[in-house]
């Protein structure tokens, strides 16, 4: 499931470090030396969720995810890391793995229930959970994203302790459901209630390891241990998330030791701390992520409607010297290849767009070719000049660089580009969905270990008038040969034909140059050597996906 | 007086008309209500259901009506972004940044004033030159920039220089759960010290301008001459007619900071009206922005009406007139 999240660099980092730098100081944390040994961890988190209703379109927060939900909302499945690769794994929610079945040509899928697993108030995680789950996010309204879950036919909740669920049509990305970064609701506290209402501030009720006592909105979320939880006991008695929203305030809070842990965007703030050195702490640097940052291209629009075009640009641009410029100082040189970010490597050809580097001769020869002349400077075709602009994300540091560095780059190879950058609302739901622009900048992330870019490459994924502007492909790809192999990746089971449909498929993308990859944005992990337990990251619960293990030493 | 008062709220009541129609205008013409619903892939009848909801089919001053009817009401609408009522995100961002802006007002008045007078009163002495050149100094420092470096060496460089458990200052927010007022003090300090370096700045310049006008006036003279005691010149006859020019000053940018402390709450992480403002833009949430925008336009406007109040009281040949 590809999503375009509020927040960049959010979701995500993996096992594979890239750099670790562990500078030893003489202070200690304050506020970590003030609570009790065993004690309460305080965290910096660098934005507030817009909501706790993890399937209404408030949420959709990598913040959200990291704070709350994934420690208190259930899954079937954990994310783990196996060698190199990220997998699936059951969660302790589960009494084996789910089985799934497609006899007959109907996918269905049996999710055996622990007996163990219960609610924060004793009721037990039933099948009915599951139906609940499922009929609000397929059928409720101003709901954050439907996929899958709009195929799923039925759920039947006979058994307490099984559920099944049968699919109207083949969803090969099945494991990505009543997981993630949505979790399981539960019915008994919710059903005939306005659950956007009753979860939107935040929730008492929890069915993961820790709950929420608190979210002072603007300040903090505090999180305190389930008692009821079946599984291993959180070692922290307390967890309070502090907002700060400003990047180098948020080290100086590390430095000062108001905050004990920071999972820091990696903006250039960020980049210059890290490259300083931080006093008494271990630090975490991944480029193995769910994340990729691209420049997006409107394939349906003058210039960018020839594919000569597209690629004189991806010709034009040294992707290395932005990826150095940005996140050399954290060891991440090199640019990605791949339309599909590094954790789906398994199911991509992560070098499908590697022949694109910085070649003036090539862009010359491409443009002369297409019919273009240089005209003091600038490329002109039939008296219109290659002027283009490009729209992101407003008041990201980070963007900005990488847009003044490509403006000089196109500048350079004969493009002239303007910067229209805008809030993400406005970007996302009307100048994308309209296909009002021609470059953007911004980043997909996959929430998931599921490919899955037809949502974003199928023609039948334009956004239409028809439609109401609601579909996701907003490069207007429109390529006959691409479209059967996404919707191949995204409905067939067996894994070895989808992992070949997956990589064919990028190769056409590449070929057809309908966006540019530039960077897997890396995620970024400090803690103080005070805390233990910290593991690394994960690509889909960031650095706090073991948080029930951390303690203050 | 209450002639006065009265006719000055009158006025400020088309005031706050005109603008809160062009902030509704150009709210509405700048972002869509639904654009987090094709965002999130809703259908189109879903998105045009919401666009019936919220009254977007109708002329824009029919829908300026109704929202003002609500307004006046107390029902500000529901915020995009959180899904939280309006009124109570702003109501909670207005108590904390009344925090600030009480303090921060109070602290900056008084040295100020002091400054001011002091300078005119000892013209050209070495102090006068001294506070000269440190107001300058205030006016050329970026809050963003002095903020991070008062918090470099006023809390964190303290703490690890002397190995202390905690910094002296701290500068998350306005409270640790549970401080009592000292850790409430310690909280303040900071921002505090950060939104009223340029005010202290600005204002002792005019109040020792204002300060030097009065006190070359012929009646400061009279009094001088008749025996008046000093203090009693300066403080009675002097101060007093000094301090009009610079309540307008006050009462103009007292208003604006209700809106204006973008920079210092981001840095303090404070949830206060200028965070709310950004977090609102970037999220393109409307209905936030536009009972945002009425508000602090109310405050400026409010302020303008208190500052000429206060010039009545200060001055009773303004009230005359």
């Amino acid at each position: 499931m590809h999503r375009w999240l509020r927040r960049a660099a959010g979701l995500g980092l993996s096992g594979c470090a890239l750099a670790a730098v562990l500078i030893p100081g003489p202070a200690a944390s304050g506020l970590a030396r003030r609570v009790a040994s065993g004690g309460e961890i305080v965290v910096g988190a660098e934005q507030e969720p817009d909501c706790a209703d993890w399937i209404a379109s408030c949420a959709g927060s990598s913040w959200g995810v990291f704070t709350m939900q994934e420690q208190t909302m259930p899954r079937v499945f954990d994310v783990v890391a196996r060698g190199r690769q990220w997998v699936y794994t059951p969660s302790l929610l589960m009494a084996g793995p789910p089985v799934l079945s497609t006899d007959g040509g109907t996918q269905v899928v049996r999710y055996p229930l622990n007996p163990r697993a219960v609610w924060s108030d004793g009721a037990p995680i039933t099948s009915t959970d599951f139906r609940y789950t499922w009929d609000q996010i397929a059928h409720g309204t101003d709901i954050f994203d439907r996929t899958g879950y709009d195929r799923i036919a039925s759920v039947d909740d006979s058994d307490p302790h099984t559920a099944v669920v049968t699919f109207r049509t083949s969803f090969a990305g099945w494991r990505q459901l009543f997981g993630g970064v949505y979790g399981i609701y539960p019915s008994h506290l919710l059903q005939g209630r306005d659950r956007d209402n009753a979860m939107k501030d935040g929730y008492s009720w929890s069915g993961g390891p820790f709950k929420v006592q608190a979210w002072d909105k603007g300040v903090d979320v505090v999180l305190v241990p389930n008692p009821a939880y079946w599984g291993p006991k959180p070692k922290a008695s307390k967890i309070t998330f502090k907002f700060l929203t400003d990047t180098a305030a948020e080290f100086q809070a590390f430095q000062g030791g108001e905050i004990n842990a920071a999972y820091p965007a990696p903006e250039p703030d960020a980049v210059r701390s890290i490259k300083a050195g931080l006093t008494d702490a271990s630090s975490l640097v991944n480029a193995d992520t769910g994340n990729i940052e691209g420049l997006w291209m409107n394939n349906a629009v003058f210039p960018l409607d020839s594919v000569a075009v597209r690629q004189a640009i991806a010709y034009s641009i040294d992707r290395n010297a932005i990826v150095r410029l940005l996140f050399g100082p954290l060891g991440v040189s090199g640019p990605s290849n791949s339309l599909n970010p590094p954790i789906l490597a398994p199911y991509s050809d992560q070098h499908a767009f590697a022949g694109y580097h910085l070649d003036l001769a090539k862009v010359r020869q491409l443009m002369t070719r297409d019919g273009w002349q240089r005209v003091g400077g600038l490329w002109q075709k039939n008296g219109r000049t290659a002027q283009l602009t490009i729209v992101s994300t407003a008041a990201d540091k980070r963007r900005e660089l990488t847009e003044q560095v490509l403006q000089a780059q196109l500048r350079r190879a004969g493009f002239a580009l303007t910067v229209q950058n805008r809030d993400a609302n406005t970007l996302f739901g009307q100048i994308l969905p309209a296909g009002s622009y021609q470059l953007g900048l911004y980043a997909g992330v996959a929430t998931d270990l599921d490919p899955g870019l037809c949502t974003v490459f199928c023609s039948s994924n334009i956004p239409t008038a028809a439609n109401g502007h609601s579909g996701s492909n907003y490069t207007r790809t429109s390529i006959p040969a691409l479209d059967p192999l996404l919707q191949q990746v995204d409905t067939d089971n067996n894994d070895a034909t989808r992992v070949q449909a997956s990589k064919a498929a990028d190769r056409i993308l590449a070929a057809q140059q309908v966006a540019l990859p530039i960077d897997p944005l890396p995620n970024i992990a400090i803690w103080s050597k005070r805390v233990s337990g910290v593991r690394g990251d994960n690509p889909v619960y960031g650095m706090f996906w073991n948080l029930s293990q951390w303690q203050l030493q | 007086m209450l002639n006065l008062v009265g006719r000055r709220a009158l006025y400020s009541v088309p005031v706050i008309l005109i603008a809160s129609f062009l902030t509704f205008a150009f709210v509405r013409a700048t972002f869509d209500p639904t654009a987090k619903l094709r965002q999130s892939r809703e259908s189109a009848s879903a998105i045009r259901a919401e666009r019936v909801r919220l009254g977007l089919n109708k002329p824009l001053v029919d829908q300026y009506g109704s929202w003002l009817g609500r307004f006046l009401r107390g029902d500000w609408g529901t915020s995009e972004r959180t899904h939280e009522a309006v009124t109570a995100q702003i109501g909670r961002a207005l108590g904390n940044t009344t925090q600030l802006v009480v303090w921060g007002v109070l602290v900056a008045a008084v040295i100020a004033v002091g400054i001011g007078v002091y300078s005119a009163l000892r013209q050209y002495s070495l102090l006068d030159y001294t506070f000269t050149g440190l107001t300058f100094l205030g006016l050329a420092l970026p809050p963003f920039w002095f903020g991070l470096i008062a918090i470099e060496f006023l809390a964190v460089g303290p703490k690890q220089w002397f190995h202390l458990s905690d910094p002296p200052l701290f500068f998350i927010g306005l409270h640790s759960g549970g401080g009592g007022i000292l850790d409430y003090a310690r909280h303040l300090v900071l921002p505090v010290m950060t939104l009223t370096v340029q005010i202290v700045a600005g204002w002792s310049r005019y109040q020792r301008s204002s300060m030097l006008d009065v006190m070359s006036s012929g009646y400061i003279r009279t009094a001088r001459a008749k025996g008046v005691p000093r203090r009693q010149v300066v403080l009675r006859h002097g101060l007093r007619n000094a301090l009009v020019p610079l309540v307008t000053v006050m009462a103009l940018d007292i208003g604006a900071l209700f809106g204006g402390l973008i920079i210092t709450e981001k840095i303090f992480s404070v949830p206060g009206m200028g965070k709310l403002f950004i977090d609102s833009l970037l999220a393109g949430d409307a209905t936030t922005l536009t009972a945002w925008l009425v508000v602090t336009a109310a405050f400026i406007v409010a302020f303008n009406l208190l500052a000429d109040v206060a010039y009545g009281w200060l001055d009773p040949r303004v009230r005359v007139a």
